[in-house]
């Protein structure tokens, strides 16, 4: 087991939680988007370099998709939207900032105490990170509740896939290549879909702000 | 067998060309079909009856996993002929009725579909043959009570209850017959041998939740609440196979279920039996007389009717447990050719009903009258119909009847006191049982038939189509075969009530064209009655024409002082029973509205006056709605959690996971 393998996966896994925290902390639009797509090239070398430790050819087939998806094309399309208003900020969160890093330390507490039972069943050194891909799924969940913009609410949705990716990674050493690909796939479709819908929400009520839409309710 | 899996195959047939045929041949093309299948199936269960011997089979396709099996005994052909019959005469109706309603593909696919689950269900062996052909008659029949939406405006309120009394039924049924499968294997063969294992009180358990969906598709009260609404709102060859084939198949579950699986139990469950059948006797009766909307009259009266039958069923396994076979067999006997009587003059009458509404446009007793001049033959049959289930001896209703009282009164030298007990309710429910329905069946001929049209609709009537006819007197006749003579039916009868109760068959009954009950002292004989009958009725006639004068007065009808007399001046159907719902108003609950409209300004003279009198069905407003209004309620606080608001629900997901995660 070399060092080099340990210390570049515990970097990159450790970026995944920094950059799901970092999105709570930055507001502007732009900055998300380079969160994400930080998150996203950390999630491909987690997984390529689980890939060339395991010898795993899927798993490092796994790894560009997931570099190309997460680290390139979803950023991309994230920042079209983001250029057609630049400056925008989410202004006014349900939780403000400095609370939001707080309860961030919490749910990063909590998933460590859950995430290190779950981890004692194989211990090893990828098992041992686990917690972490639980904090950024609960981070994006806190995120997706707090957040009243839709950019920020599909941000929020990005977190929680690739915390899930990130544990199946660390714990399962990936999921069947198929598989992988299908959520991959369904979270861009999901962005596209999103996107669509976004622009078309402006065109029409001026407003990305969800709770703003409670007429159409029923 | 192989007859039977013909008969079935072409009713599937006869649902396939319903579906796919050209519309100018869809319906003769489905009805022959049908016709031709369900004479197969009669000439299957004739076969099985007559011979006694128990056909089998078994195939590994059509339902996954556990296959298909069938099994014909005599129980289950007498159930087979009991539908057989009148899907006969409901196909031949069909033909005329078609250019009424029902020539939709959907309607026609549906009813050759029911037509094929009724000849199905008392012939599946497995409890998933079972539960997958109940299920199928509970979905195909939900879809033809909506079928003629667009007339009836409450179908669907119809279809929902039914749909919900026929689905908990259903669940309550599969829930008892896994208990019973708790050893394993799913063959009712197997399950009968295992269920000697059981506790007496998981027996006990599983019978009891088994009876409860079985009652409620047989109408029992308090389970009845979905038939008055279901029949009205069915198209009346519907409403005819629901109700003299459909209904009956709930007894032939608790007779299938209560003896053969678990081998009779204790004589506590025939007691619950028997007074389920004492309540809805009276209660079907009561409401009988009250109704004025002719299917409905005759949807409380098929609750009446089974209950007649389930406390023949009752009395039959009561007695079988406390040990006179004998007197049980003979209760059993009555139960099932009361059965088959029912599906006679029921049936009849629910065509009856279909005519009248096809050729006045309303099924409003108060709006119809006078029909015997249009309709002959309409009349006929629903004189003969109404006759019968009046028991009037030399027809079905009478023969039936006779038996069944025969049965009780022989059921008292029991040497058990609930059993005692509950023959004499009985015989007081069948008493008090038998006025009712003559007040209600008077009031359904009398007002309906006779007298003059109180509606233009009604004075407008003309007879209908052949074919509608020729299916009306097929089950007429029927019922005239019963009455007349039993005694050619009475093999098979002893039977399949011998097979139904699992006891040997003791040929209780002599053979003769009557019923003769050898070892009982009882016997009557109709066809003698009605030749002696007939004799006296000639010596009487031409008596008075030799001995009377022979000038006979004619002058106008007395008038009450008036010159002339108007259809208003008659009886009405309200009018009729307003007696009788004054004497049972605390179990009837009646609401009576009277509005005046003055004359100009005089109080003292009245321009108009309108009466309304509703009755309600005490049990569902009683008993049913608090229930439903409960869970609305329940509902509307559920609703506020649910305001729209996407935040709101992300965060509810949200605070979930984090109390499944500190939890865990």
């Amino acid at each position: 087991m070399s060092s080099t393998y340990v210390g570049t996966l515990e970097l990159a896994a450790g970026a995944v939680l920094l950059s799901s925290v970092m999105t709570l902390w930055r507001r502007g639009v732009g900055s998300l988007v380079s969160m994400l797509r930080l998150q996203g090239l950390a999630l491909a070398v987690v997984a390529i370099d689980l890939g060339a430790h395991e010898r795993d050819r899927a798993l490092l087939v796994t790894g560009g998709l997931v570099l190309i998806v997460k680290g390139l094309v979803v950023p991309a399309l994230l920042r079209r939207v983001a250029r057609r208003d630049p400056g925008s900020r989410e202004s006014n969160p349900r939780v403000n900032v400095p609370s939001s890093l707080v309860f961030a330390a919490a749910l990063t507490v909590l998933s460590y105490v859950v995430g290190t039972r779950i981890a004692a069943l194989a211990p090893g050194v990828a098992t041992d990170l686990a917690p972490l891909g639980l904090a950024t799924v609960l981070v994006g969940y806190f995120m997706l509740v707090t957040r009243r913009r839709a950019v920020s609410k599909i941000v929020g949705l990005l977190l929680v896939d690739n915390g899930i990716a990130l544990m199946t990674f660390l714990l399962t050493s990936g999921v069947p290549l198929i598989v992988e690909l299908g959520s991959t796939l369904d979270v861009l479709l999901v962005v596209v879909v999103l996107q669509f819908l976004m622009v078309s929400m402006g065109r029409h009520s001026r407003t990305e702000r969800l709770t703003e839409m409670k007429a159409l309710h029923d | 067998m192989t007859v039977y899996l013909v008969a079935l195959g072409l009713c599937a047939g006869g649902g396939l060309a319903g579906a796919l045929a050209p519309r100018r041949h869809r319906v003769w093309v489905a009805s022959l079909l049908g016709v031709l299948g369900c004479v197969a199936a009669l000439v299957a269960a004739a076969r099985t009856l007559l011979t006694g011997a128990r056909a089998t089979y078994h195939t590994a396709q059509i339902l996954p996993l556990s296959g298909l099996s069938l099994s014909l005994d005599p129980l289950g052909a007498w159930f087979v002929a009991t539908s057989a019959v009148v899907g006969l005469a409901t196909c031949v109706y069909l033909v005329g009725y078609a250019r009424h309603g029902m020539a939709s593909r959907t309607a026609l696919a549906m009813f050759m579909l029911f037509l094929l689950t009724l000849l199905a269900v008392p012939v599946a062996s497995s409890v998933m043959s079972f539960m997958f052909f109940w299920e199928l008659m509970a979905l195909s029949s939900l879809a033809l009570i909506l079928s003629e939406q667009s007339r009836h405006g409450d179908a669907r309120s119809a279809a929902v209850w039914y749909g919900v009394m026929t689905h908990v039924g259903a669940a309550s049924i599969l829930l008892g017959l896994l208990i019973i499968a708790a050893g394993g294997g799913q063959d009712f063969s197997q399950l009968s041998a295992q269920s000697t294992m059981l506790s007496p009180t998981a027996k006990g358990f599983a019978f009891f939740l088994v009876l409860l969906g079985f009652a409620s598709k047989a109408g029992a009260v308090p389970l009845h609440v979905w038939l008055p609404k279901a029949h009205p709102a069915a198209p009346s060859p519907v409403s005819a196979l629901m109700s003299s084939a459909m209904v009956a198949l709930g007894v032939y579950g608790i007779v299938r279920v209560g003896v053969d699986l678990l081998h009779g139990g204790s004589v506590w469950w025939w007691v619950v039996v028997v007074l389920l059948g004492v309540a809805s006797a009276l209660y079907g009766a009561l409401h009988a007389t009250t109704s004025t909307d002719v299917k409905r009259l005759l949807a409380y009266s098929t609750i009446d009717v089974l209950g007649l039958v389930l406390i023949g069923v009752g009395a039959a396994g009561a007695l079988r447990a406390v040990g006179l076979t004998s007197v049980a067999q003979v209760a059993m006997m009555a139960s099932l050719l009361l059965v088959l009587a029912h599906a006679g003059f029921k049936g009849s009458l629910f065509l009856v009903a279909g005519a009248v509404e096809r050729a006045t446009a309303t099924r409003d007793l108060d709006l119809l009258g006078g029909l015997v001049h249009a309709m002959p033959v309409t009349t006929l049959v629903a004189a003969l119909g109404a006759a019968s289930i009046m028991a009037v001896p030399t027809l079905g209703g009478f023969s039936s009847e006779w038996l069944l009282l025969e049965g009780l009164l022989h059921g008292l030298s029991a040497a058990s006191t609930p059993t005692v007990i509950v023959m004499l309710l009985g015989v007081v429910a069948f008493a008090l049982t038998g006025g009712l329905t003559a007040v209600a069946f008077v009031k359904f001929f009398g007002i309906g038939f006779l007298g003059r049209a109180r509606s233009s609709g009604a004075l407008d009537a003309t007879e209908v189509p052949p074919s509608m006819r020729v299916a009306m007197i097929m089950l007429s006749a029927l019922s005239v075969v019963i009455g007349l003579a039993p005694g050619v039916l009475v093999t098979t009868l002893g039977r399949a009530a011998a097979t139904g109760l699992a006891i040997p068959d003791v040929a209780a009954l002599g053979h003769s064209t009557g019923l003769v009950l050898a070892h009982l002292h009882g016997a009557v004989a109709p066809f003698e009655l009605l030749g002696g009958l007939t004799v006296v009725m000639i010596v009487l006639a031409v008596g008075a024409r030799a001995l009377g004068s022979r000038r006979a007065r004619r002058v106008d009808a007395w008038a009450c002082g008036r010159d002339l007399q108007t259809p208003r001046m008659q009886y009405t159907a309200t009018s009729f029973a307003e007696p009788l719902q004054r004497v049972f108003a605390d179990v009837l609950r009646p609401q009576a509205d009277i509005e005046v409209t003055h004359a100009g300004e005089s109080r003292y003279y009245e321009q108009a006056l309108l009466y309304q009198s509703r009755v309600a069905d005490v049990v569902e407003s009683r008993g049913y709605r608090p229930v439903i209004s409960a869970a609305l309620r329940l509902g509307r606080v559920a609703r506020r959690l649910h305001n729209g608001n996407v935040d709101r629900y992300l965060a509810l997901g949200f605070v979930a996971l984090l109390v499944v995660l500190v939890v865990a």
